[in-house]
């Protein structure tokens, strides 16, 4: 066994074909992958449903549906409640609150400042290292 | 709790439009506030009470304590609570007292019921248009939620938690001018990774519950099928479940995380890696 024959059988298999006549180890590595490739009989129907199996339909009956469906909910429930004045936050008060709360943390105590920066470079710390992981999700 | 989030990342924003006349706010951090003279300009306490003696000529924002007037004490403008109450406030707010609980939607209602289920057409049409705009990238983040849902609820968590840190310190930035464009882009980014992450979330539920499990299954169904199907399904189901009072807000709000966890951890279904791991050339 030739280790840089070997090689570059590895590298360009068609252009040193002829090294699997004269190397027993590479060619008993071969034959033994090739009849794993080629000598398993592969029953498709047999193999778990994949995701993407059937995901391109487009189901318009059932959307139409869902729709209104939702439609008729949120209708009924109007006409029984009346007006929506007491649930939706108004205007004015999302914006005192916006105005209010922004200048917050500008004018916060040096020790509260200090935690801010300190948490910031902390969690985006932990979300890059967290993202540094490869999706696990099957072939979708 | 992702809402809250986004109102505080909002709230950040909003200082491009503060006036000018807000050095005259007054603070509290981790303490009571005692107002015996007259104050033009709000006042916010956080984490303490605010005992109001004297005229307050603005707002008054108090998150975590109660806000109590006595003697000549009243305000001219709005009073907003939250983690408290009011005392004594009885004719002596000029504007309106609002609890923050109306904003989280604590209270469950008939009408707040309604307006939910308005939502919900919102959120069909988005998930209907993202669907068949990135199908493939919505079903490559639904397997990722159900394939590894605590890494997604962890992503989802800090993600949140980064959004919500960083929208304050480029708040700091807003004198600078580049404040602005920062926080509109990270606003803008919060709010487009939360509605491809529900999408996906939507997808996942209405597979789990609804999918097909086999081929035969799959070819004896008309409708139910597709990734439209599943997230029409996903979006009914969490939709109803929404509608439990208190329990529902959890629940989206848990949704929420998980959806963005998956739309960051599977970089919007692209399958890309966020950052090269750079390793040493072998020789």
């Amino acid at each position: 066994m030739n280790r840089e024959r070997c090689q570059r059988y590895l590298e360009d298999p068609d252009a040193h074909r002829d090294h699997l006549a004269e190397c027993a180890a590479c060619r008993e590595v071969f034959e033994d992958l090739d009849a794993k490739v080629t000598g398993r009989p592969v029953r498709l129907e047999a193999l778990p449903l994949a995701p993407w199996e059937g995901a391109g339909y487009r189901a318009w009956p059932l959307v139409t549906g869902g729709a209104l469906v939702v439609v008729a909910i949120a209708a009924a429930l109007f006409a029984a409640a009346g007006e929506l004045r007491e649930v939706l936050p108004p205007a004015d008060l999302v914006l005192s609150l916006l105005r209010l709360v922004g200048g917050a943390a500008q004018n916060a105590p040096g020790s509260w400042q200090i935690g801010i920066v300190v948490a910031f470079v902390a969690v985006n710390a932990v979300l890059i290292a967290l993202l540094r992981r490869a999706p696990r999700g099957l072939d979708a | 709790m992702l809402r809250r989030a986004l109102v505080m990342s909002l709230a950040a924003a909003a200082l491009v439009v503060a006036p000018a006349g807000a050095v005259s706010d007054h603070y509290r951090f981790g303490g009571d506030a005692v107002i015996d003279s007259p104050v033009t300009g709000s006042v916010q306490v956080f984490g303490g009470s605010a005992y109001i003696n004297s005229v307050v000529d603005g707002e008054v924002l108090v998150i975590g304590g109660n806000v109590i007037f006595s003697g000549a004490g009243r305000v001219t403008g709005n009073v907003i609570h939250g983690g408290g109450r009011v005392m004594g406030g009885e004719n002596r707010v000029a504007g309106r007292i609002y609890p923050l609980a109306t904003i989280e939607g604590a209270a469950a209602s008939l009408a707040r019921s309604a307006a939910v289920v308005a939502l919900l057409l919102l959120w069909l049409a988005a998930a209907v248009v993202l669907t068949l705009a990135a199908g493939r990238e919505i079903r490559f983040s639904s397997v990722e939620v159900r394939a590894s849902a605590l890494y997604c609820f962890a992503v989802g968590l800090v993600a949140v938690t980064s959004f919500v840190l960083t929208a304050i310190v480029f708040s700091y930035l807003i004198p600078y001018l580049a404040g602005g464009p920062l926080l509109a882009a990270l606003a803008a980014f919060a709010i487009l990774t939360k509605v491809y992450g529900m999408v996906a979330v939507f997808h996942a539920v209405g597979s789990l519950v609804a999918g097909a499990k086999t081929r035969e299954q799959l070819a004896s169904r008309k409708w139910l099928r597709g990734d439209l199907a599943m997230v029409v399904i996903g979006l009914l189901i969490l939709g109803a479940l929404r509608m439990i009072p208190f329990a529902g807000a959890v629940i989206w709000s848990a949704a929420s995380i998980f959806g963005v966890g998956a739309a960051l951890a599977t970089k919007f279904g692209r399958r890309e890696p966020w950052f090269l791991a750079w390793r040493p050339a072998e020789a």
